[in-house]
């Protein structure tokens, strides 16, 4: 497996849990601080271009110049291990990365463009930073402290059935740097257990997309909808109470339009999403609302709240 | 310049030398004027003759010999391929590697039209055989005689095969088999498809005679439970040490009655039957097992002694030790073997998830008359008999993706036709569809396949991505490509052809007798096309699948050419040239880095003592050139050799005349004759030396030509799959030696020769000698830049 | 009936796509052996017309009407596809580069367009946010909580203690330039002007 940093980590801002799902980054940094995870978020760091990239509205040299100019401020700010909160950034920076690094001409026009932008401190010299050795999904670094986070659980989840869905483009994209089987990364699976709760290891499906696709979301959205259809059902066969993600773009899709779906095809799901971030800061005793941000979720969390209420009486 | 040690290149002391000119008929004359060539050159005896290799020729050599009482001889003639032997074989009395050929036709007439040059490179040839030849020394070919005993690992169809073949020509063989029965893969596979028949024969029925042959043998001794713990290899044997794992039966005293299975009260899954049953600790893996015997799976015993109590011939001893037993034989075939890839690492697939979804080495034992349901075909999950059988190709095979395997397995197409028709045959109404890419039947399996194919099986083409269950159905998830359409295929049972990989045996083999692997883990032939059973270590063979993916057929031939190579160097012994690398004890400090450096793995600790195997040594001199303490030298190419080489070649240089010297190994010389038959022409200060390889070389060489005058430095050598990243290093380092040195790195090449594209390195050594006169050009007006400023 | 004329290269399109900035090294594309597997994983070959396999035959065998083919915006760039190909093509990653393609020929620009807006913001902004002429279609499906939180949102970061998440002024000035450099503006102008003739239409 490839090794994981525990320090000089940036904690790469996603603009889906910006004004989504914030609780994924309150829940990540109160885990990394447990931790002891040394890490920094940039006020200068920009959106990586995620929804406008699959969209094919931005085109990979644009994106990734805005890359390499994150890449720089990583590095001025001596935090070169990056870290998302979202698969898409992390797809999207690995791939930009790699070019810089393998095409000399590229590099050499974004250098180029940075200087003429008055980013000259922020060039990129090839193998400034690796793919695989320097950026990473934040759920990576959680995976690695497993063990640190089984004997910190606070609060008892068992009893809730949870399955994940390990976004495709921290899975797909970059298969060869995923974490165990790519084709059915255990990630989130090994999370969860360290918190004591029962896992629904494989369910058909489990390999499917959220059905999101960025343009068909938007653009073709019954399509969309009978691709996510096809997950919840299948969720829903196998009795899960919860779907833990790793990604805001699944996050919302499964939980913003769960209702709609539901109605389409005649059923109610009630199928509670959380980040795995989300799901670990509560295992931890997290408070609901000042740390995990429930508060922004459309499906209720309250299945899980109510666990939480138990146990604190039992105490 | 200092860094370098010459100390090698001794004075030479005074030796009769005959050189004998050839004008092959005007094939040399005609450009070189044979007068001034002979007049040019300082020895005892120069003559000229007009064909040297004719028979008349041969005999008057040999009366100058006696006559003048030479010590050496220098023949320039044609290229040392076509005639070298013969004529070292006509200076007798002399040893034959007293002779040095310099080639004045293939490297000089034939290539050059301007008579005055040519004349002049042609004395600079012959000078620098002359210059060579004092440093001749005599040597003999070396015999070897292989021990008659060899070492067959594994004991599978291949094993066995080669066991017998060898043991009938009078070898001692000893077979070793890590499990507690031979049989291997092919006891547990039920049926074998005979493309000839067009049926399907029971494997057991074949292999059974020959593995009784075996056992009866007495030129055969097998030890089951065993496993090499080391190798040593000792001039051209190998010391091998054995350890036999203790099966806790006496072998004599075991009847097989079974008692003792009966009252253990351990129960795991059977491996014998792909774990679809159970067995007990003490056990027999299956009723043709041999040796006939049972035997406690140490890993299971809970040593409980009950066994030891129940048995009446006292056969069992549970405190029964493991010995190790060495073994001295002459040579090693390698034939441990494959096994199936572990399907869990594509999860899509549903293995070990859903309880039909089976491999097909699972469904044979399933389909075996002596496995888990008595040969019936029934559903691992509910016992019923399957009414639709999927087959899943390429599981694991023709796959790039990370664990995947990137060849064809080979077998597989095979094997799920063998037991489609055999369903098909037995249960006609178990309904077969088989889901490919490409069904890969070639030869005469191709009849086999429309054999199978007209019992009516489904064909559909496209490799799934999923297989899932719905309700009380499995489905299988796939394109059918021909129709262009996803497609869900309902069944019972799904059976994936899983890929070949190698067994657990194969590796461990590999690291214990160091030998080599291919990129996919298998044996290391050393050419698949000349050599397929050869391994890298002179000595050493392989057969089977633990060389790749084969099929019984194959996997036999394979087995007798291995047994057939291994008589070959019992029987005839070897004659091998002595053109070797030789280890001078005195000097010599033990560093080990001859071993290290040695590609061919020649060169190994023997008593404390470097050793050269010298079947295995291909004289390449890598070794040399990396030994610190000039303990090691390759006969025929000694430092001094090289040095008088270079100095002859370079003799009587002429102000602004251009001298290049090419080193080229044995393919880059017979590139060059090419270029000489076929009369292309390059430019006259090219001047060709043979050298066993560019690793040969060290710095020191190549400044010392730098030195003497030579103007740019050629090196030209087969890009040989064992050799070319050394050489790589090695053309590093000479660079770093010239810039260390202040000398133009444009006054050196490398180029890789192939020997059908003569014409490549024809161009290749005109551009070179354009790119020194550049160089050269640059450095002058350096020079005389300096020079001015001095003024 | 087809013919494969004498002279013809039929590789030219897959070649070309090769050399795209978005392809992975080695990308497999002309050792494609028409398994099919692509198709079996693939969300939009179930439930539409799409066919992942289909689009590497007809790269390789130079159909350019590919480029024109509706077909190509039903793809998720969900990269199942490209996590299975057993010969390390990439249908996702070919399909992203066709679709570059239809956008330079003008075919693609409308499909685009309805995306501007997420430009706009990124220049305004340097961050991402779903294009705000979606919201209303969204709010249906997502009901009004969403609007509201839309409205405390910044509420609800300072209750779980984040920062500001906009960029200093300085720093968005910058990634104008640098998107001004490399050519995003003008292209999106282009798209803009695309999205409003549709809008006037
Ligand atoms: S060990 Fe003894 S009890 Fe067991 S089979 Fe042999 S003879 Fe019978
Ligand atoms: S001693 Fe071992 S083999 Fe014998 S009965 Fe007990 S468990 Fe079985
Ligand atoms: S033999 Fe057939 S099934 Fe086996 S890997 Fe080759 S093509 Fe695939
Ligand atoms: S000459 Fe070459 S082959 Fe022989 S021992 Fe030395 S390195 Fe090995
Ligand atoms: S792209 Fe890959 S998966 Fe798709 S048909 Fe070609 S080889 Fe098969
Ligand atoms: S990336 Fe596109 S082509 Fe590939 S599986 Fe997903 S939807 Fe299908």
């Amino acid at each position: 497996m490839k090794k994981i940093p525990d320090k000089e980590i940036l904690l790469f801002k996603s603009c889906l849990v910006n004004v989504e799902y914030p609780g994924v980054e309150s829940s990540t940094k109160y885990l990394f601080d447990k931790l002891g995870i040394e890490y920094i978020v940039s006020e200068r760091q920009s959106c990586c271009t995620g929804l406008g990239h699959y969209a094919d509205l931005f085109d990979q040299f644009s994106t990734t110049a805005l890359a390499a100019r994150n890449f720089g401020i990583a590095k001025e700010e001596g935090h070169k291990n990056i870290a998302t909160l979202c698969a898409t950034c992390y797809a999207i920076l690995k791939k930009s990365c790699n070019i810089l690094n393998d095409k000399d001409d590229i590099r050499e026009q974004i250098n180029k463009i940075l200087d003429g932008s008055g980013c000259h401190e922020l060039n990129y010299d090839a193998d400034d930073m690796d793919s695989r050795e320097n950026i990473f999904h934040s759920v990576e670094i959680l995976y690695n402290k497993a063990d640190e986070i089984k004997d910190l659980v606070k609060v008892d989840l068992s009893g809730l059935r949870v399955a994940s869905h390990h976004a495709c483009h921290y899975c797909k994209v970059h298969h060869k740097d995923t974490i165990g089987n790519a084709r059915d990364p255990m990630v989130i699976e090994t999370l969860a257990k360290a918190c004591g709760v029962e896992t629904v290891d494989w369910y058909d499906r489990k390999t499917t997309t959220c059905g999101n696709g960025f343009r068909q979301r938007y653009m073709n959205k019954d399509l969309s909808f009978s691709v996510t259809a096809e997950k919840l059902n299948s969720l829903k066969e196998n009795d899960v109470d919860i779907l833990l993600h790793m990604c805001p773009n699944c996050q919302m899709q499964f939980d913003r339009n769960q209702e709609s779906i539901g109605k389409s095809v005649g059923t109610e799901f009630g199928i509670v999403c959380l980040n795995i971030s989300q799901f670990v800061a509560l295992a931890l005793g997290a408070d609901p609302y000042k740390v995990v941000g429930v508060q922004t979720h459309t499906v209720p969390v309250d299945k899980v709240l109510g666990k939480i209420k138990q146990t604190n009486l039992c105490q | 310049m200092n860094n370098y040690n010459f100390s090698r290149y001794a004075p030479k002391s005074s030796i009769d030398i005959g050189v004998f000119l050839c004008r092959c008929g005007g094939n040399i004359s005609d450009t070189v004027d044979i007068e001034k060539l002979a007049s040019s050159i300082d020895a005892k005896v120069v003559k000229d003759f007009e064909n040297l290799c004719s028979m008349k020729c041969q005999k008057n050599i040999r009366d100058i010999i006696l006559e003048e009482e030479l010590d050496r001889v220098v023949i320039a003639a044609c290229s040392p391929i076509t005639h070298e032997k013969t004529f070292r074989n006509h200076i007798a009395p002399l040893n034959p590697y007293l002779l040095e050929m310099a080639n004045i036709r293939e490297h000089c007439s034939w290539v050059h039209s301007d008579k005055n040059k040519a004349t002049e490179k042609a004395i600079s040839l012959t000078n620098a055989a002359v210059e060579r030849v004092q440093y001749a020394r005599p040597l003999d070919a070396i015999v070897r005689k292989t021990k008659k005993s060899a070492a067959v690992i594994g004991g599978g169809i291949s094993g066995i095969t080669a066991a017998l073949s060898l043991a009938n020509q009078g070898v001692k063989v000893h077979i070793i088999e890590n499990k507690p029965t031979v049989g291997g893969n092919m006891i547990k596979i039920g049926k074998v498809f005979s493309p000839e028949k067009l049926a399907e024969e029971c494997s057991l029925c074949l292999f059974n005679p020959l593995i009784n042959e075996a056992v009866q043998h007495k030129n055969i001794d097998i030890m089951t439970n065993s496993e090499i713990k080391s190798s040593e290899r000792k001039a051209g044997n190998f010391n091998l040490l054995i350890e036999r794992k203790p099966g806790h039966v006496n072998e004599d005293k075991c009847t097989a009655c079974g008692n003792c299975a009966d009252i253990c009260p351990v129960e795991v899954p059977n491996e014998w039957n792909e774990n679809l049953m159970t067995r007990k600790a003490i056990y027999k893996p299956f009723p043709q097992s041999v040796p006939d015997i049972y035997t406690i799976d140490d890993n299971n015993c809970i040593k409980c002694g009950k066994c030891e109590k129940v048995c009446k011939m006292n056969a069992i001893d549970i405190n029964m030790e493991g010995e190790i037993v060495p073994l001295n034989v002459g040579s090693i075939i390698i034939a441990t073997g494959h096994k199936g890839f572990d399907l869990k690492k594509r999860p899509e697939y549903g293995y070990g998830r859903y309880d039909d979804v089976i491999t097909q080495m699972e469904l044979a034992r399933i389909m075996g008359v002596n496995g888990p349901t008595d040969g019936k075909l029934l559903r691992p999950s509910n016992g019923k008999i399957p009414r639709r059988v999927v087959m899943v190709q390429c599981a694991g095979s023709r796959d790039e993706k990370p664990e995947g395997k990137r060849y064809c397995s080979k077998v597989c197409c095979m094997v799920s036709l063998k037991h489609a028709s055999f369903i098909k045959h037995y249960y006609p109404d178990t309904e077969i569809v088989i889901c490919y890419t490409d069904m890969r039947t070639p030869g005469m399996y191709e009849n086999y396949f429309r054999h199978v194919q007209s019992k009516g099986i489904k064909l559909v083409r496209g490799r799934p991505g999923d297989i899932t269950k719905k309700g009380e159905n499995i489905v299988v998830r796939l394109e059918d490509t021909l129709r262009r359409e996803p497609m869900e295929i309902e069944t019972d049972m799904v059976v994936l052809s899983e890929a070949m990989e190698p067994s657990e045996g194969t590796l461990k083999v590999a690291e214990t007798l160091n030998v080599g692997l291919t990129e996919d883990l298998f044996v290391k032939e050393k050419h698949s096309k000349i050599k397929p059973v050869a391994t890298d270590i002179e000595g050493i063979y392989v057969c089977g699948t633990a060389q790749g993916p084969k099929d019984i057929t194959e996997s036999v031939s394979q087995a007798n050419a291995a047994a057939s190579k291994v008589s070959e160097m019992i029987n005839g012994g070897l004659e091998i040239e002595p053109t070797i690398a030789v280890v001078d004890g005195r000097q010599c400090e033990m560093c080990g880095e001859c071993v290290a450096a040695c590609k061919y793995k020649a060169v190994y600790i023997h008593n404390e003592r470097i050793s050269v195997d010298p079947v295995a040594c291909n004289g390449c001199g890598i070794c040399v050139s990396k030994c610190e303490n000039n303990a090691i030298d390759v006969m025929g190419q000694t430092d001094a050799q090289i040095f008088a080489m270079i100095e002859g070649m370079l003799k009587d240089k002429k102000e602004g005349e251009r001298r290049i010297l090419a080193f080229v190994d044995y393919i880059g010389y017979v590139a060059a004759d090419n270029i000489g038959i076929n009369r292309i022409s390059y430019p006259e200060s090219v001047r060709i030396i043979r050298v066993p390889s560019i690793n040969r070389l060290m710095p020191k060489h190549i400044l010392f030509a730098f030195e003497n005058g030579a103007d740019g430095i050629f090196l030209g050598e087969y890009p040989d799959e064992v050799m070319y990243s050394s050489i790589q290093e090695k053309v590093n380092e000479f660079r770093s030696a010239l810039i260390k040195n202040s000398i133009d790195t444009d006054r050196l090449m490398y180029y890789k020769v192939y020997a059908p594209y003569f014409r490549g390195l024809a161009n290749k050594l005109a551009e070179f000698d354009k790119q020194v006169g550049k160089a050269l050009d640059k450095l002058e007006a350096v020079l005389y830049k300096a020079s001015y400023k001095d003024l | 009936m087809n013919t494969l004329k004498i002279d013809e290269n039929s590789f030219e399109l897959a070649e070309d796509i090769i050399k795209d900035l978005k392809a992975s090294k080695d990308l497999g594309i002309l050792k494609c052996i028409q398994c099919g597997m692509c198709t079996s994983v693939c969300p939009a070959a179930r439930h539409t017309d799409y066919d992942p396999r289909e689009i590497v035959k007809r790269v390789l065998d130079k159909d350019e009407t590919l480029i024109l083919d509706d077909i190509l915006w039903n793809c998720f760039y969900c990269y199942t596809c490209h996590s299975v190909c057993p010969v390390n093509n990439s249908v996702c990653e070919i399909t992203q580069i066709l679709r570059q393609k239809a956008i330079d020929n003008g075919k693609g620009k409308p499909k685009v367009a309805p995306f501007s807006a997420y430009g706009e913001s990124f220049l305004e902004f340097g961050l991402g946010s779903i294009p705000s002429n979606f919201f209303d279609d969204l709010i249906k499906d997502f009901g009004k909580e969403w609007l509201e939180l839309k409205i405390n949102i910044e509420d609800i970061r300072e209750d779980l203690n984040l920062g500001s998440m906009f960029l200093p002024k300085k720093d968005v000035d910058d990634i104008n330039k640098i998107l001004e450099k490399t050519g995003f503006k003008n292209r999106l102008n282009k798209l803009r002007r695309c999205r409003d003739e549709e809008n006037t239409r």
